[in-house]
């Protein structure tokens, strides 16, 4: 290999990865948190026994999954402005459309895990004269929640190696920032090096913490 | 208190309960006895509508359960008006069902403040009360897995008697209880039945049902075959089938 490596270029523009992960970090929490908001109430009317409340989030969570998130993405970045007039700034289509995206994924975590509470429980609620939504409330989700955390904080290791995605509509997190630099420095094995060590460093933790969750949970069972 | 006339039930094309009358006064325990398929369980989960039935009509207290009748036609009930309903009834499962997240005392109060809307200070008075009778006063701060099987049970009587039904339905409560666990449940039952609770117990307990119930009900097949006090159906039953059933079960 006749590569010269100079890994001082990572020590001289450290700012610019600083920079970068923040942005990543910005995008990855608002689309989690939107995801959720999005996902629970999904999640919740996708068991609702009126085909009515079903019919539309299914169809949501459906099309969601079977599509990519890169093609969400620049569809809302450039189709939505021909569509409803007003142009959303890059980085605001990224926490939009990746908590859209996501939200379908959290749907489906959420229906898995109330499935997962046992049947009983909704029927000794029913007896003592509690409604669907209050037995929801204070019986099943509290005992779902338990069970849905390890896989939503999986789904938030995912957002962030999907952030990524804004370095295609010029968003500035890491991806993009490092581009730049490769363009100015000509050093793309150091930086991309770097690169996937960054994400391997802010992802990892949350996958760890996320396995070791469920080996816990399972050892309470 | 419940009139059950006419009463089927169907999953899909396969019929689970067939033509079923039955009364239950004030004060009447009634025992279900029967082979594993009879339709007993489903029939319990009818009257308070846990199940909906298909033909024919539970009437508790005169009111229709889980349907309206509205110029002949019968439409389901709104959920407000069965939630009601079931509140003035209360249920033991074979499972027990206790809320694991919550203490025993939380189960207990539950219903009382979410449902009834009674204070949280009135709804713990009343709730030690009945942990009192029975018999669970020092485990009101302890999580439903932390007791035994015969503990659980009585708190799930405990959590059902906190609404203070008029009505209290048993589904096989002893069923799923190591033996020597069983007394201590159907003690506290019997407690209850003297205390004058109308009752209606989906039981195997045959001396139980000998001693405590005032009516024993046998079903197979979705029918009720044979009904009568207790010394008539166990010792001297008229119908062949409940004659088979019994030798077999008592033997």
């Amino acid at each position: 290999m006749d590569y010269n490596w100079q890994f001082h270029v990572i020590y001289d523009y450290w700012p610019v990865f600083a920079r970068g992960a923040m942005v990543t970090l910005q995008i990855t929490l608002g689309a989690t948190l939107l995801g959720l908001l999005i996902g629970l109430p999904s999640g919740i009317a996708r068991m609702a026994k009126s085909a009515w409340w079903r019919m539309p989030f299914s169809c949501y969570v459906e099309f969601i999954r079977a599509t990519p998130a890169l093609v969400q993405i620049v569809w809302i970045y450039y189709c939505f402005p021909i569509l409803f007039g007003f142009q959303l700034d890059a980085m605001t289509t990224m926490v939009v459309a990746l908590g859209i995206h996501s939200g379908a994924y959290i749907a489906e975590i959420v229906r898995a895990g109330i499935n997962a509470v046992d049947k009983g429980q909704f029927m000794a609620a029913r007896s003592i004269g509690m409604s669907y939504l209050l037995t929801l409330r204070r019986i099943i989700l509290p005992q779902a929640g338990q069970k849905m955390i390890p896989p939503l904080i999986n789904e938030f290791a995912n957002l962030m190696k999907l952030s990524t995605l804004g370095s295609m509509i010029a968003v500035y997190e890491l991806l993009q920032e490092s581009n730049n630099l490769i363009a100015s420095t000509y050093r793309p094995m150091e930086i991309y090096t770097f690169l996937a060590l960054v994400f391997f460093a802010i992802t990892f933790p949350w996958i760890w913490l996320s396995r070791r969750l469920e080996i816990r949970m399972q050892r309470h069972a | 208190m419940l009139d059950i006339k006419n009463m089927s039930k169907s999953y899909g094309s396969l019929a689970v309960l067939k033509d079923i009358n039955l009364q239950v006064g004030p004060g009447d325990v009634v025992a279900i006895i029967g082979p594993s398929g009879s339709g007993k369980s489903t029939l319990l989960k009818c009257i308070n509508f846990l199940e909906p039935y298909d033909q024919g009509e539970v009437r508790f207290n005169g009111e229709l359960v889980g349907y309206v009748e509205k110029n002949g036609k019968r439409a389901l009930a709104p959920e407000r008006r069965v939630n009601t309903q079931r509140s003035q009834m209360g249920m033991v499962f074979q499972n027990f069902n206790l809320f694991p997240h919550m203490t025993i005392l939380q189960n207990v109060i539950e219903g009382p403040t979410r449902v009834r809307g009674v204070g949280r200070e009135e709804a713990i008075r009343d709730a030690d009360t009945i942990l009192n009778r029975v018999g669970l006063s020092d485990k009101r701060e302890v999580k439903p897995t932390r007791l035994s099987g015969g503990q659980q049970q009585r708190a799930a009587i405990a959590r059902a008697l906190a609404m203070k039904p008029r009505l209290m339905l048993f589904d096989e409560p002893t069923s799923a209880l190591d033996p020597e666990l069983v007394g201590e449940v159907l003690a506290a039952m019997r407690q209850l039945a003297d205390d004058g609770m109308t009752m209606v117990i989906v039981t195997h307990e045959m001396s139980f049902a000998r001693d405590v119930a005032n009516r024993v009900v046998f079903m197979e097949g979705g029918y009720i075959v044979e009904e009568g006090p207790p010394q008539q159906v166990f010792s001297s039953p008229s119908n062949a089938r409940t004659r088979e059933f019994l030798a077999r079960v008592l033997n």
